[in-house]
C-alpha cells in the first residue's frame, strides 16, 4: 500500500462527500485483517514496524472519512485549500447570531423545569442543523463551489463544538 | 532420517506441527495460564491439579523464590518477603508506592531508574522482576502440560492500563523469556472466550466485578473486529463493600462497637458465607460460634430481600458507572447485544439480576468468572501463531488515555485523545517561544486534565541544535506513534533544519488505578476549575511576555526616550501587574495587562518613530 497516496484511493472509494459508510467500515476492516500488526506476530522487526504504520494509517484514514466534518476538511485540503486557518474567521451574520442564541440557551438550560427534556430537545435541533449542513457542503462541493464549502465546513465546526458541549453538560447533570 | 530433521532454532523440523502457545491472565489476586487443544481452550492446572495460581511470591536468601500457595502460607509470619498484589505496583514510581505503603508490610528503596525496589531477603526486586517470576511458573506449567518449547504467550492487562504499566508488564514478560504474541484487554479476551467474535456483529458489555475493583467496558465486534468503544469503573469497589455492607448491618442489629481487627475478620468471614449462601436458598443463620470475646451475640437471620437491599446501593454504584461508559462510547442501553460477567462477584445473584434488569436481558454466565479473561487469551494465541487457518479474528483496541504535551504554562495540549483506535500516529507542530531558542525541552503526558500538574509524566526529552530565528519562526512537528500493544514512541524533528531526535517512551513509573479512575472523574467534575486554571496561566504567560519586552525596551532606551516621571510611571505599572501576575484572578491579570499596555503606548510609538529616523538616516530618498 502507498502511504503518500489519498485516503479515498488507498481504501477503494470514489474521491466525494457523498460515501457509502459501509463500504468504508468494510474496506476498513478488510485491510486491516491483512495488514494489522497482530498478522505479523511472528515475523521480523521490519515488517512489524511497516505493519504498525500500514495499520495506523488506516486508523486514520478510516477516522477521517467516517466523520462529516473530518471528511469536508480533508477534501477541500486535497483542493488546497485551508478550511481551518486561524485567518479564515469571516462568518455570516445570520448563523452567528443564531450560534448566540443557541449557546444562551445551553447556558439557561441547567436552571430548566425538565432538564433532560430540554437537552433532548437541544440535541436533536442541532443534529438537524447537523444533517443540513452535510447536504448543503456535499451541494456546494459537487458544485465546485470551493469558497462556499469552506464556510459550511467553519458552520459544521461550529455545531459540533455545540453538540461536543452539549454532550458534557449531559454528563455533569445527569450523573 | 534423523539427520534430515535438523532443523533452525525457532523453526518447526514438521511444518503441520500445532504450534504451542498460551493465553496467561495476570492477575492481582490470582493467575491463570489456558491454551487450545482439541479445539477447547482449557485451563492448565499443576501438578497437583490447582488451576489457579495466588499471584504471590516469596524470597529467601540463597534458594529459589516460591510462588503461589506455597508462598501465600508465609504471608504473615515472613510479611516482609512474601509479596502479593504485586500487579498495583507495577509501571508505577516510588511517589506512588510509598503512598500505597500503609496497606503494604514492603520495603521499598529507590532505585537509578526512578522504579521502586522491593528489599528482600534475596535482595532487592523490582516489580516487574516479581511478576516475571510468577509468569515463570505459569509458563514452565504450560510446558509441562503441552510437552514442549512455548512459541509465544497473549497476556492480559485491564484496558485502563497507561503506557508505563503496559510496557513493565512486557518487561516481566521478557525477563521470564516469554515471548510475547500480544498485550491483549481483560474484556476483550472474556468476550473472545464466549465466542463473540463468531457473530456477525453486535455491542458488547463486560461487566468486571472483582473483589476490590470494578471495570466495564464496551466493545464493538464487527465481522471479526473487536473495537473497545470505551471503558470505565471504580477501582475501589467490589465483592468486599458487600461483605463491609453485610457485616456493618451485622454490627447495627447487635449493637456492636469498637471491633477488635480478629472481630473484624469473623464478622467479614460470616458475611461472605452468608452472601454465598443466599445465592442458592432464601434465608440464612450468621452465627456467633467463635466470637472471639466472651459475650456472644445471639445469632440472627438474613433474608435474600434483606441481603438484596444491603448490596443495591453497591450495585447502583456500579450501574452508574456503566451508563456512563456507555455515554463515553457514544452508545445506549438498546445497543447492546451481550452482557459478558467476569470477576468472582458477578456470582452473586443480585448483581446478574440488577445487571439483567439494566440491560433488558440475561448477560452471559456460562463460563467460571475467575476463567473466562485466561481461556480467551489462549484463544488469541492460538490465532496469533497462525494455528487457526482462515480464522479472521482481529483485535482492533483503543488508546485507554488521551496523550499529550507540556505547552508554555504548565499546560497539556492533547495530541491523542482517549479512545482514539490503535495503533494511531499523530503529528502536533509547535514552535519556539523566545528569539534565538536552539533547543525544545518535550514533555509527554498521560490524562484528560488540562494542567500538567494533574496528568502522568510519561517522559521527557531534549530536542537541541535547532538554528537561531525568531521566537515563532522555528517549526517543531512532535510525532506520537502508539502500537498495537499500546506502548508508545515519541519523536521531534525541527522542520527547517532537519534536527531530529526520538525516544522510545519507557517510563519508569505508571498511573495509580485509583488516579487513572480519578483522574477521568476530575476531568469532569473540574471542567470549570480547568477553566479557571487555564485562563490564569494563559494570562500568566501574557504577563511574562508583555513584561520581558517592556524590560528590554527600557533597558535599551528607556532613558534616552523618555523623562524621569515617564519612566517612573512604567516601572510602577509593572509592578502592579507584576502583583497580579503571582496572585490568582485572571480577571485581575488581563486588567494590569491592559492598563500597562496602554502606559507604554507613547513609548513604543518614540521607538517606533527612532527606529525608522534610524533607518533612514544618511540614505537619500530616493534609495528608500
Amino acid at each position: 500500500m502507498d502511504l503518500t497516496k489519498d485516503y479515498f484511493s488507498n481504501l477503494g472509494l470514489p474521491c466525494s462527500y457523498q460515501i457509502d459508510l459501509a463500504a468504508l467500515a468494510d474496506s476498513h476492516r478488510l485491510l486491516q485483517q491483512t495488514h494489522h500488526p497482530d498478522r505479523f506476530a511472528a515475523s521480523d522487526e521490519a515488517e512489524q514496524r511497516q505493519a504498525v504504520q500500514t495499520a495506523s494509517y488506516l486508523n486514520q484514514a478510516y477516522g477521517v472519512l467516517r466523520s462529516p466534518l473530518k471528511r469536508a476538511i480533508y477534501l477541500l485540503e486535497l483542493q488546497g485549500m485551508e478550511p481551518l486557518a486561524p485567518t479564515n474567521t469571516s462568518m455570516p451574520m445570520d448563523f452567528l447570531l443564531q450560534q448566540m442564541q443557541l449557546r444562551e440557551r445551553m447556558e439557561e438550560l441547567p436552571a430548566a423545569a425538565d432538564v433532560e427534556a430540554e437537552l433532548e430537545q437541544l440535541a436533536d435541533e442541532l443534529l438537524v442543523m447537523h444533517k443540513q449542513l452535510q447536504t448543503d457542503f456535499a451541494a456546494a462541493y459537487e458544485a465546485g463551489q470551493l469558497p462556499a464549502a469552506e464556510v459550511v465546513v467553519r458552520k459544521l465546526q461550529f455545531i459540533e463544538k455545540l453538540q461536543q458541549e452539549c454532550n458534557d453538560l449531559e454528563g455533569r447533570l445527569l450523573d | 532420517m534423523a539427520l534430515l530433521q535438523i532443523a533452525e532454532p525457532g523453526q518447526s523440523a514438521k511444518p503441520h506441527q500445532r504450534k504451542l502457545a498460551v493465553g496467561i491472565d495476570l492477575g492481582t489476586t490470582h493467575s491463570l495460564v489456558a491454551t487450545v487443544r482439541s479445539g477447547r481452550a482449557e485451563t492448565l492446572a499443576d501438578s497437583k491439579g490447582t488451576h489457579l495460581l495466588p499471584s504471590v511470591v516469596r524470597y529467601r536468601a540463597d534458594e529459589l523464590p516460591q510462588v503461589g500457595t506455597k508462598a501465600l502460607q508465609h504471608l504473615v509470619d515472613d510479611a516482609a518477603n512474601t509479596i502479593m498484589s504485586v500487579k498495583r505496583l507495577m509501571g508505577r514510581g516510588l511517589q506512588d508506592v510509598t503512598r500505597l505503603g500503609e496497606q503494604m508490610p514492603y520495603i521499598f528503596e529507590a532505585c537509578e531508574s526512578g522504579m521502586p525496589m522491593l528489599r528482600t531477603a534475596a535482595g532487592l526486586k523490582s516489580p516487574v522482576q516479581v511478576s516475571a517470576d510468577i509468569l515463570r511458573v505459569l509458563a514452565q506449567r504450560g510446558e509441562a502440560s503441552l510437552g514442549g518449547d512455548l512459541v509465544g504467550a497473549v497476556i492480559t492487562v485491564p484496558a485502563y492500563f497507561d503506557d508505563a504499566q503496559r510496557q513493565a508488564t512486557k518487561d516481566a514478560a521478557t525477563l521470564s523469556g516469554i515471548q510475547v504474541l500480544r498485550l491483549l484487554n481483560e474484556p476483550t479476551a472474556a468476550a473472545v472466550a464466549y465466542g463473540l467474535d463468531n457473530e456477525q456483529e453486535g455491542t458488547i458489555a463486560v461487566f468486571d466485578l472483582g473483589g476490590g475493583t470494578f471495570d466495564i467496558s464496551i466493545l464493538r465486534m464487527q465481522k471479526g473486529v473487536f473495537e473497545v468503544l470505551s471503558t470505565g469503573g471504580d477501582s475501589a469497589l467490589g465483592g468486599d463493600d458487600f461483605d463491609h455492607a453485610i457485616a456493618n448491618w451485622i454490627c447495627d442489629e447487635r449493637n456492636i462497637q469498637n471491633l477488635t481487627l480478629a472481630q473484624q475478620r469473623f464478622l467479614l468471614r460470616q458475611a461472605r458465607q452468608a452472601k454465598e449462601q443466599l445465592s442458592d436458598t432464601a434465608v440464612t443463620t450468621i452465627t456467633f460460634a467463635d466470637w472471639p470475646e466472651t459475650s456472644c451475640p445471639a445469632d440472627i437471620e438474613l433474608t435474600r430481600e434483606q441481603l438484596n437491599s444491603l448490596l443495591d446501593p453497591v450495585i447502583a454504584k456500579t450501574l452508574r458507572a456503566t451508563k456512563k461508559a456507555l455515554r463515553d462510547g457514544g452508545m445506549t442501553i438498546d445497543d447492546i447485544n451481550q452482557v459478558v460477567m467476569v470477576g468472582g462477584s458477578t456470582r452473586v445473584l443480585r448483581v446478574q439480576e440488577k445487571v439483567a434488569e439494566l440491560f433488558g436481558r440475561p448477560p452471559l454466565t456460562s463460563i467460571d468468572p475467575d476463567r473466562v479473561v485466561a481461556l480467551g487469551a489462549a484463544r488469541q494465541a492460538d490465532v496469533l501463531v497462525g494455528n487457526q487457518t482462515g480464522d479472521e479474528m482481529l483485535l482492533l483496541d483503543v488508546l485507554p488515555l488521551s496523550l499529550g504535551l507540556e505547552t508554555m504554562g504548565g499546560l497539556v495540549e492533547k495530541v491523542i485523545d482517549r479512545n482514539t483506535p490503535i495503533p494511531v500516529a499523530r503529528a502536533q507542530e509547535f514552535t519556539t517561544y523566545q528569539d534565538g531558542q536552539v533547543a525544545m525541552a518535550i514533555h509527554v503526558l498521560q490524562g484528560e486534565r488540562d494542567l500538567v500538574q494533574d496528568c502522568r509524566s510519561l517522559a521527557r526529552f531534549e530536542l537541541r541544535g535547532i538554528p537561531p530565528m525568531a521566537a515563532g519562526a522555528a517549526k517543531v512537528r512532535v510525532t506520537f506513534q502508539v502500537d498495537a500493544d499500546g506502548l508508545l514512541e515519541v519523536s521531534a524533528r525541527e522542520l527547517t533544519s532537519g534536527v531530529a531526535t526520538a525516544v522510545q517512551v519507557k517510563p519508569s513509573y505508571g498511573l495509580s488505578e485509583n488516579e487513572i479512575a480519578d483522574m477521568i472523574k476530575a476531568s469532569w467534575s473540574n471542567v470549570d476549575a480547568d477553566r479557571g486554571a487555564r485562563s490564569l496561566r494563559e494570562q500568566q504567560v501574557e504577563a511574562d511576555r508583555l513584561l520581558a519586552s517592556i524590560t528590554i525596551a527600557m533597558e535599551a532606551d528607556g532613558e534616552r526616550l523618555l523623562t524621569e516621571d515617564e519612566r517612573q510611571v512604567i516601572i510602577k505599572q509593572m509592578e502592579t501587574l507584576i502583583v497580579a501576575r503571582n496572585g490568582d484572578d485572571h480577571h485581575a491579570i488581563a486588567k494590569q495587562i491592559e492598563i500597562l499596555a496602554k502606559a507604554t503606548d507613547t513609548f513604543a510609538g518614540r521607538r517606533m518613530d527612532d527606529s525608522i529616523k534610524r533607518a533612514l538616516a544618511g540614505k537619500a530618498v530616493d534609495n528608500i
